[in-house]
C-alpha cells in the first residue's frame, strides 16, 4: 500500500516537472557554473526568486516604472502586447505556448534585451537563471 | 495594343496609389517584426536604414540589438529595397513619420483618432491602413477606428 503511494507520488511529481530540452539543460548549467563563480554559496535556481523578480517595478531604460509584467502580463498563459507599439506577444508560458524557451539563442537575445529595458542593465546569471526556472513551470 | 495600353495605365495607375513592395524578407519579419509593424523596406532612404541598423542597442528608447550576422543581413536586405522616390525624399531622419511626403500625407487626420488607444501613434500602420502588410497604402483600404472610411 505504502509502496502504490510512493509510487503515484512520484509519477505525479515526474509528471508534473517541467524540463529544459537537451541545449536549454547546458544553457543552464552554464549559468549555474556563472552564478556558483559569482556566490560560492548558490546552490540552485528557484522558481519563486525568479517570479519576485518578474514582478518587481524597476525604472526602466526608459525612465518610466515597468516590471516585465508590463508587457507579459501577470498571467503567462496568456498573452501580452508590446507597451511601445501595441504590437500582440504570444504567450510566455511553455504549458501554453511549446516553443517558448527552446531555443537558446532567442532566450539569450530576449534576455539581454528585456534586462536593459526593464532594468536598465544586464541581468546577472543567477537573475536569469531563476526567471528561466519560474517561466518554464508556468 | 490599345488595350494593353489601358491595361499598362491602370496598371501604372495602381502601382503608384501609395503602393510598396512587401516586406518578404523573413529573417526581417522574425527580427524586427516581433516588436513593431513590418515596414516596407521602401518607405526609408539607404541613409536612414543606415542609422537604423547602426545603433539597435538603443532603438528609440528599446533595446533591439541583433547579433553581427543577423543585423548585417538585415541591414543588405533593408537598403537594397530601400525607397528613393518622393516617399523618401529630403528625410534624413530614423523615422518614416518624420518624412515631407508622409507628413503631407497626414496632414488632414485629427489627433484624436490618432492618439486614442486602437492607433496609438502613428507608427501604428495597420491600424487604418487594413492592408498595409501588403505593402497597399491606398486610400480605399482606409478604415480608422472609431471613425470610419477616409475617403
Amino acid at each position: 500500500m505504502k509502496k502504490t503511494l510512493c509510487f503515484i507520488l512520484l509519477t505525479l511529481t515526474l509528471l508534473n516537472a517541467k524540463e529544459f530540452n537537451a541545449p536549454m539543460k547546458t544553457y543552464m548549467d552554464t549559468l549555474s557554473a556563472e552564478a556558483k563563480a559569482a556566490n560560492p554559496s548558490f546552490t540552485g535556481f528557484d522558481a519563486k526568486r525568479g517570479e519576485t523578480l518578474f514582478f518587481s517595478k524597476q525604472t526602466g531604460k526608459k525612465g518610466s516604472e515597468m516590471s516585465c509584467t508590463t508587457c507579459h502580463t501577470i498571467n503567462l498563459k496568456n498573452g501580452g502586447q508590446n507597451v511601445n507599439t501595441n504590437k500582440p506577444i504570444t504567450a510566455l508560458a511553455p504549458s501554453a505556448n511549446p516553443a517558448r524557451l527552446t531555443d537558446v539563442a532567442e532566450v539569450e537575445k530576449w534576455l539581454r534585451r528585456n534586462f536593459n529595458d526593464v532594468f536598465a542593465r544586464e541581468g546577472s546569471a543567477l537573475e536569469k537563471g531563476d526567471v528561466l526556472t519560474y517561466i518554464i513551470n508556468q | 495594343m490599345k488595350k494593353t495600353l489601358l491595361i499598362t495605365a491602370l496598371g501604372l495607375s495602381f502601382a503608384f496609389a501609395g503602393s510598396v513592395a512587401p516586406a518578404d524578407n523573413a529573417q526581417y519579419q522574425k527580427e524586427c517584426a516581433s516588436c513593431h509593424f513590418g515596414y516596407q523596406p521602401a518607405l526609408l532612404n539607404k541613409a536612414s536604414w543606415g542609422k537604423v541598423m547602426g545603433n539597435l542597442s538603443d532603438h528609440f528608447g528599446t533595446d533591439a540589438s541583433l547579433g553581427k550576422v543577423e543585423s548585417e543581413q538585415i541591414l543588405n536586405y533593408l537598403v537594397s529595397n530601400a525607397g528613393s522616390g518622393k516617399m523618401t525624399a529630403n528625410n534624413s531622419t530614423m523615422q518614416i513619420t518624420k518624412s515631407p511626403y508622409f507628413i503631407k500625407e497626414h496632414r488632414k487626420i485629427p489627433a484624436n483618432v490618432i492618439t486614442q488607444k486602437e492607433v496609438g501613434s502613428l507608427s501604428n500602420c495597420l491600424a487604418c491602413h487594413t492592408t498595409a502588410d501588403k505593402g497597399n497604402y491606398s486610400e480605399r483600404a482606409i478604415v480608422i477606428p472609431n471613425y470610419g472610411r477616409w475617403e
